[in-house]
This record gives structure tokens, C-alpha cells and sequence, in this order.
């Protein structure tokens, strides 16, 4: 288990004042951020407004050093010791950067499972079996550089597991794939958490990535936790009122009049808004059979009438609003 | 230790593949210092050669003592070179793998160099010994000592490129680093005036750059017949620059590391 | 039509080059001409101590060491720098991914090379100048300074050095190589024409082929502008053969750019 408490990293930064003199300043990227991954998770780590998420991550994967806090894997204390650490984790990041384009795929592998000291007979039968999984044994020995930007992709996410990680950070992971591609790295990442029992924290800009792939989301803001949960108690933390979509056959202005009348004589905080098609109704009491009760009554025939269940999208997008308010 | 030099392995392989993919590479290794060696040479033959103040060489052996300057030179600048490539390794982003990985980081730079130095000489090396016996009757040299020498100067060629590794990696503007380190060398190292005829300020300069005493001991070894005594100084000199560089390459790296985890940046100079 | 394409493009590498200056480039070539003149310098001051063989003034025209290596690293400066931009335009628009932008416009190529060397020229000549006054500390001294001759020198030069550069173009398009190719014909032109020392000095086979590159007239023309050593015939000769020569460079080079452009964008695609 990788168990982080209060973890904060401050910079320093001169800012220069004219052309002879500067004064340093601090920068807090991020403040007392807690969590925890268990072998065998998937999480999310998501931020808004400059969250300080790659430098956690960094943080995490031991190439920065926290200004204060601690974190361990598995007992092992990462600060103190990050050489012993850097055995147990790898990063597999997004974009076609960070691979010798001239090497094969094999050569990489092959390069980086020297800088681990795995043993050549191990290394041999991993390289192989990695190569198999991304689908990319057949053509392991061409240059990287003949690769297209999914094969790219896929070899970024060998050479992440090229050490056996226990850990693994996926740092924008999907980005810039088409939707066949992405869909088959989600398969993969699934397998590797749930099959191989590897803990995995995923960042993402794709919010229907992490609500596919993460069984737990933290949510950072300014470098600080501003929420954390599954991806329904976050959704039902942000939207605590319930939302109907409704629609009625020839619905005018006249309807939505009505409607918003009768919501305010059963709800006085009761709010409609217009979507595609008909209304969003939404409102603190139950919505459904008071819908259908209004339309019987004003004898309407429904089109629509059904309960919205709000987005990670819907959640992520309100509390940054809220977050830059 | 295995570790250790699979590390290195590693690294000298990946080094291999990654530069020498295509054959172009031995034009800029090979080709060029040929060039200019020719270059060199030609501008000789405007002067009185025979006047030259050096006790040792005359009109017929200055082909060799150019020869020889060339040589060493193309060692020490091939890790120029593929210090300045390796610097590229931070743009890309593989060094944060790099950082990322518990692999060790001076043998990454010894691996880096031992193979640039190594894949560089064979050809010069080849070329040389074949000029040299071409004009066999001008060598006055001790097998023995020659040996030694050229392993010392080998040596200081690696800790050189370990160095210049630490020094590009990790430094903010590596053209300017490559530009004050090309062509300097080749004027104050002595490759073609010897440094002991500088005016002081040239000798001063001349005193960074560990190919001028490598050159010196490698000349007066095969042109001068000098003896395993009479070189004492340059193998003391050597050992000190070895310990310099190897020692210096190692508190970069510490520093390096240290800077890199507390800023994040690993650019240091 | 032309003149246009020709403004425009001059225009467009002044705002492209105030903006992002290749300051190393320039530092590079400074550096480069500083280090060649303290070479020659310390090898005639402090290694022969100024005692130059006889065939020296005989091949050189004079017996000024240094003015005669000054004057002809200020030339190769001046090739390597117009060379190096005006060659490298085409496969620096190739690599900016602009290349099939500017092959959809109908319009000249020489006037788009004319454009881009006419800049060329002035940033260099003001590199150049910096360069002669380092050139006048290392002991640069002008005996006969024929302006006449000189600014046909000059111009001379300059065809010259255009028909090097669409070569040199046509070459870096083909191979998508700027390093190794522009840096291995500089090493030749340092070797075969007459940079450093009198090309009389090769062996005749090198001296034939130096005879086919405009610089080593070129350096000859201008040489022998400021510093004399040559007959008005030799001089009206030389320069005759570098017309020439020069103008079958740039003949050749236009449809040999064309079809290098073409198999560029093949290549692209492929």
C-alpha cells in the first residue's frame, strides 16, 4: 500500500525586480495532500486550476522531494530510502516523447532493464511477454521511429512494467489516441490492476476515463485535496438535489410557465432549465411521480420523463466553478 | 558490482544503437578529422620546417607529430560530441526514466563515454597505425612505454567524456559549452604549435584541457624515444586528472541529484 | 511578379530572424574566424618564429603571412555563413512542416533564393566587419586596395557563392541532412581553396578539384584586391572563370532544386 501524509512541496523562485536585483519567493504547489493506493486499485488523481498534480506525482515517483509530509510503499519509507522504492514503482506517461527512437523496441526494453539490473535470463522471457501483451511482439525489432502513435503508446506502457512495478503511475496515459486505441490500453490497464494485482495511479484530462477506469478519485485544487470518494459519493456530494429530464408533446413557453408554477408551489427552491429537448427539472424532493402527476393533471402526453444521473463531467465541471468563485 | 556494469553495458549498447544507426556518423568521426589533419598538415609547408625550435622534429617526421596530435585529438573530441548528444537525452525526456530507474547514475556517464571513446578510436586508430608504419623509419620509440601511455591517455580521454557528461547534461546552454570546448582545443592543447612555445597566457589556457599533457607524453613517447622515467611527471599529472575528473563527476552527479529532487530542474550550471 | 516574391521573402526572414536570431550560429562563425587567425598567428609568431620557405611569396603574391590568412578566413566566413542560410531555407521549411505550403504558390524560386541571399549578405557583411577588426588586432594590413577590383570581387563572389549554395540546397533536400553535409564540403573548401595557405602547395589532383569549387577564385579575386600579387590579365582571367563557373552552378541548380523538392515531399509522404 502506498499510504502519503500531508505531503507539501514549496519552491523557491527569484523574481527578478529590476536588472541587478531579485527577491526570492515561495511557491506552494501543493499543501498537505493525503491518500492512499492499495495493490489491486485503480485510482484518479484529477485537478483544476494549476492543481499541482504532476508534482505530486513527481513526488510520488521519488524524483522530487517533499518539502514536508511522508509517504511509504509498503512500509518503506520513501523519503528516507527512494533507491529501495524505485524498485517497487514505474511511470508510464503519455505523447510519443521519452523512447529512443532509434532503438527497436527490444533495444528499449532491453536498455532499461539494465538500468533496473534484471537478471538477462529473467529480462529475456519479460521482454517477451510485455512485447506479447501490447501486441507489438511481431515487429519488436523495427525502429521506434517507424512506429505509429498507438504502438508509441503501447511501448510506453511495456517499458512502465519492464521492473515488475507493484506500482505503477499513468500520467496522462490516453492522450492524443483515437478511440479504438484508447479503448484497448483501458482493457489493458484494467488487467493490469485487476488480473496482476498492481496499484495504479492515473492522472487523465479524459473525465470519462477516470469514471470508466478508477475505482477512487482524489481531486486536487491550487495544490491542495479539495475532495476524494468514489465516483458516486462525489457526484452525490456536488449534486445533492435530484434531476429529472421531461418533455411533453407540443411543448411551448406556455407549458414550461405552467410547469415552473406548479415546481414552485411543490418546491419553493425548485429550478427548471431548458435542454435539447424539453426541461431539466431540478429540485431537494422527489421529482418522477410529481412530473407525471402534473402531466396527467394538465392532460399532456409525456414524451420524456426521466432521472438524470449527473456526470463525473457534471461534478468536476461545477466544483471548479465553484473552486475559481 | 554486476549491476554496476550492466549499467554500464547497458548504456554503452543503447549508446551504440542509438548514434551509430547510421553509418554518416563516421563521416563527422573520421572524415573530418582526416580533413583537417590534411588541412594542418598543408599549412605547415609555408614555413621553414627544419628551423622549428623543437629539438626532435624535422621536415620528415612533422607528418607524424601532426599525425599523432590529430589522433588524440579526435578521441578526446568525439566525447565532445557525444556529450552534446547525450545532453539531448534531457530534452527528450529519457533522463527522467533515467532519474526514475535505481540504476547507477556514474555508471550511465562512464557507459556513455567508454562507448564513444571506444567506437571512435578504432577507425582513427587504424588509419593512424597505418601511417605510422608507412613512414616507419622516423618512430624512435619504446614499445613498452607507448603502451602504457596510450592506456593512460585512453583513460583520461574516458574521464574526460565522463566529465563533459555531467557537465552537458546538466547544464542550461550546452551550445555555448560546446562551442567554448571544440576549437579551443585544438589550439591550446598543442595539437599543432606545441604549448611549450605559447606566450604565458596561451599555457595558462592550455593547462584545462587534460589532451595537453596526454598529447605531450604520446609525442614524446613515439618521436623522442622518451623512457618510462623521463615521463614520471606526466603520470603523475595523469592521476591527478583522473582523480579530478572522476572525483568532480561524482559531486556533480550528488549535487545533481540533490538540486534535481529539491527544484525539480535538473539544469545546475 | 518576381520582384514581389522577392520583397516578401526578405521580409518574411527579417521578422523571422529579429525574432529568433541564431545567436550561437554567429558565435560559432566569430569564434571560428578568431581561433583560425590565433592558429595561424601562434604558428608564425611562436612556432617558425616568422621564417616563411621561398615558394611562400611566390605562390601567395605576397609575403605577409598573416594579412594572407586573415583575408582568406573573412572570405570562408562569409561562404560558410551565406552557404550555410541560403542552403539550409528549403529543408528548414521541410522540417517546419511549411514546405508543401510554400510548393501550392506559383511562384519563382530564384527570386525566392535571390530574397533570402540578399539578407544573407547584409547580416553577414556586418558579422564580417566585426570579423576584420579582429582580422586588424591579429596584424591584418591592406597594401593594395583596389576598389575597383574589389567591389567586382565582391560581386563575383557573391554569384559564386549562390550557385555553392543552391548545390549545397539541393544536396541537404536530397539527404534531409543539414550537419554532416554542410559541415563536410566547409572542410573540403578549408582544404582546396586556398583558405589558409597557397592551394599550389596540394598535390595537382586536389588542385583540379579545388579549381571546381567558385570559392578558390573567389578567395584569389578578393586576395589579390586588397593585398596585389596578381597581373591584370591573371586577374581578368580568374575572374572570367569564375563567372562561368558559377553560372553553370546556378544553370544546373535550379532544375536539380526542383526535382530535389519533389522527391522532399515524396519522401514526406512516404
Amino acid at each position: 500500500m502506498i499510504s502519503v501524509t500531508n505531503l507539501s512541496k514549496t519552491y523557491e523562485v527569484k523574481r527578478r525586480d529590476n536588472f541587478w536585483t531579485f527577491h526570492k519567493e515561495k511557491i506552494h504547489a501543493v499543501k498537505n495532500v493525503s491518500m492512499r493506493i492499495e495493490k489491486g486499485e485503480i485510482i484518479g488523481l484529477l485537478g483544476i486550476n494549476g492543481a499541482g498534480k504532476t508534482t505530486t506525482i513527481k513526488m510520488l515517483t521519488t524524483l522530487l522531494e517533499p518539502t514536508a509530509g511522508s509517504y511509504s510503499f509498503d512500509g518503506i519509507d520513501a523519503v528516507e530510502y527512494p533507491q529501495k522504492v524505485k524498485k517497487e514503482i514505474n511511470m508510464i506517461a503519455g505523447g510519443e516523447r521519452m523512447l529512443y527512437w532509434r532503438l527497436s523496441a527490444y533495444e528499449n526494453l532491453w536498455y532499461y532493464g539494465q538500468l533496473y539490473g534484471i537478471q538477462n535470463t529473467v529480462l529475456k522471457e519479460r521482454i517477451q511477454s510485455l512485447l506479447q501483451m501490447v501486441g507489438l511482439w511481431e515487429k519488436a525489432n523495427l525502429p521506434v521511429e517507424s512506429y505509429s502513435k498507438g504502438m508509441k503508446q503501447r511501448l510506453q506502457i511495456a517499458r512502465g512494467l519492464i521492473n515488475n512495478p507493484n506500482y505503477v503511475f499513468m500520467d496522462e496515459p490516453t492522450i492524443g489516441l483515437d478511440a479504438v486505441i484508447t479503448s484497448e490500453l483501458h482493457q489493458q490497464v484494467k488487467e493490469l490492476a485487476r488480473k496482476q494485482e498492481k496499484g495504479i495511479l492515473l492522472t487523465s484530462h479524459y473525465l470519462a476515463e477516470v469514471e470508466e477506469l478508477c475505482d477512487y478519485i482524489y481531486l486536487l485544487s491550487n495544490g491542495e485535496m479539495l475532495i476524494e470518494g468514489t465516483k458516486k459519493e462525489l457526484t452525490d456530494y456536488v449534486f445533492t438535489r435530484k434531476q429529472c429530464a421531461f418533455s411533453v408533446k407540443g411543448m411551448d413557453k406556455q407549458v414550461e410557465e405552467k410547469l415552473f408554477a406548479a415546481l414552485r408551489e411543490y418546491d419553493t427552491e425548485g429550478e427548471i432549465s431548458e435542454m435539447d429537448k424539453g426541461v431539466l427539472v431540478t429540485s431537494e424532493r422527489e421529482l418522477t411521480a410529481f412530473l407525471a402527476d402534473f402531466a396527467l393533471r394538465e392532460g399532456y402526453v409525456i414524451q420524456e420523463l426521466y432521472q438524470k444521473e449527473p456526470s463525473l463531467e457534471d461534478a468536476i465541471m461545477k466544483l471548479s466553478k465553484e473552486a475559481k468563485q | 558490482m554486476i549491476t554496476f556494469f550492466k549499467v554500464v553495458w547497458g548504456e554503452a549498447i543503447k549508446q551504440h544503437r542509438n548514434y551509430f544507426h547510421s553509418k554518416t556518423i563516421y563521416i563527422s568521426l573520421f572524415v573530418w578529422p582526416l580533413l583537417s589533419f590534411v588541412t594542418a598538415y598543408y599549412g605547415y609547408l609555408p614555413f621553414e620546417i627544419e628551423t622549428a625550435k623543437i629539438g626532435y622534429l624535422n621536415g620528415e617526421n612533422i607528418l607524424i607529430y601532426l599525425l599523432l596530435g590529430y589522433m588524440c585529438m579526435s578521441f578526446f573530441r568525439s566525447l565532445v560530441q557525444s556529450a552534446w548528444n547525450f545532453s539531448f537525452e534531457r530534452q527528450s525526456g529519457t533522463l527522467e526514466y533515467i532519474y526514475l530507474s535505481p540504476g547507477n547514475r556514474f555508471a550511465v556517464l562512464l557507459g556513455n563515454a567508454l562507448s564513444s571513446v571506444l567506437e571512435s578510436m578504432i577507425v582513427m586508430l587504424v588509419f593512424g597505425i597505418f601511417l605510422m608504419f608507412l613512414h616507419k623509419e622516423v618512430l624512435r620509440m619504446q614499445l613498452g612505454t607507448c603502451m602504457v601511455v596510450f592506456c593512460l591517455m585512453m583513460l583520461m580521454a574516458v574521464g574526460w567524456g565522463v566529465f563533459l557528461n555531467a557537465c552537458f547534461l546538466f547544464s542550461r546552454d550546452t551550445d555555448f559549452l560546446f562551442t567554448i570546448l571544440e576549437e579551443p582545443m585544438e589550439i591550446f592543447a598543442g595539437v599543432k604549435v606545441p604549448v611549450i612555445l605559447f606566450p604565458g597566457w596561451a599555457k595558462i589556457i592550455s593547462l584545462i584541457f587534460p589532451l595537453t599533457y596526454a598529447l605531450e607524453a604520446v609525442r614524446e613517447t613515439v618521436l623522442n624515444e622518451a623512457s618510462f622515467y623521463e615521463l614520471k611527471g606526466f603520470f603523475f599529472i595523469s592521476m591527478m586528472i583522473l582523480v579530478l575528473l572522476f572525483g568532480g563527476t561524482l559531486i556533480t552527479i550528488q549535487i545533481v541529484e540533490k538540486h534535481m529532487r529539491k527544484t525539480g530542474n535538473a539544469s545546475l550550471f | 511578379m518576381g520582384a514581389k516574391v522577392f520583397f516578401a521573402t526578405v521580409w518574411k526572414e527579417f521578422r523571422v530572424r529579429l525574432h529568433a536570431y541564431p545567436i550561437s550560429f554567429m558565435v560559432s562563425c566569430l569564434t571560428t574566424g578568431i581561433y583560425t587567425n590565433l592558429g595561424a598567428w601562434l604558428m608564425y609568431h611562436c612556432f617558425f618564429e616568422g621564417r616563411l620557405s621561398s615558394d611562400f611569396s611566390l605562390y601567395a603574391g605576397t609575403g605577409d603571412y598573416m594579412s594572407y590568412v586573415i583575408v582568406g578566413s573573412c572570405t570562408y566566413l562569409f561562404v560558410v555563413r551565406t552557404c550555410l542560410n541560403v542552403s539550409r531555407t528549403l529543408v528548414t521549411e521541410l522540417r517546419e512542416g511549411t514546405l508543401d505550403s510554400l510548393m501550392l504558390a506559383p511562384f519563382h524560386r530564384s527570386a525566392y533564393f535571390l530574397g533570402n541571399m540578399a539578407l544573407q549578405t547584409v547580416t553577414t557583411s556586418l558579422e564580417l566587419l566585426i570579423s576584420v577588426l579582429i582580422g586588424l588586432f591579429f596584424g591584418l594590413q591592406i597594401y593594395h586596395f583596389s576598389p575597383g577590383k574589389f567591389i567586382i570581387a565582391v560581386i563575383l563572389s557573391l554569384y559564386g557563392f549562390f550557385g555553392i549554395s543552391m548545390m549545397l540546397g539541393c544536396l541537404m533536400l536530397y539527404t534531409r541532412n543539414t550537419y554532416i553535409t554542410q559541415n563536410t564540403l566547409f572542410s573540403l573548401i578549408f582544404l582546396l581553396c586556398g583558405i589558409t595557405f597557397p592551394k599550389e602547395y596540394l598535390p595537382k589532383a586536389l588542385q583540379y578539384i579545388g579549381a571546381l569549387l567558385p570559392v578558390t577564385d573567389a578567395v584569389d579575386l578578393l586576395r589579390t584586391s586588397l593585398l596585389g600579387g596578381m597581373t591584370a590579365e591573371d586577374w581578368s582571367a580568374t575572374a572570367m572563370r569564375l563567372f562561368v563557373l558559377s553560372s553553370i552552378y546556378i544553370l544546373m541548380g535550379f532544375p536539380l532544386m526542383e526535382k530535389a523538392e519533389r522527391i522532399a515531399l515524396e519522401k514526406m509522404e512516404g
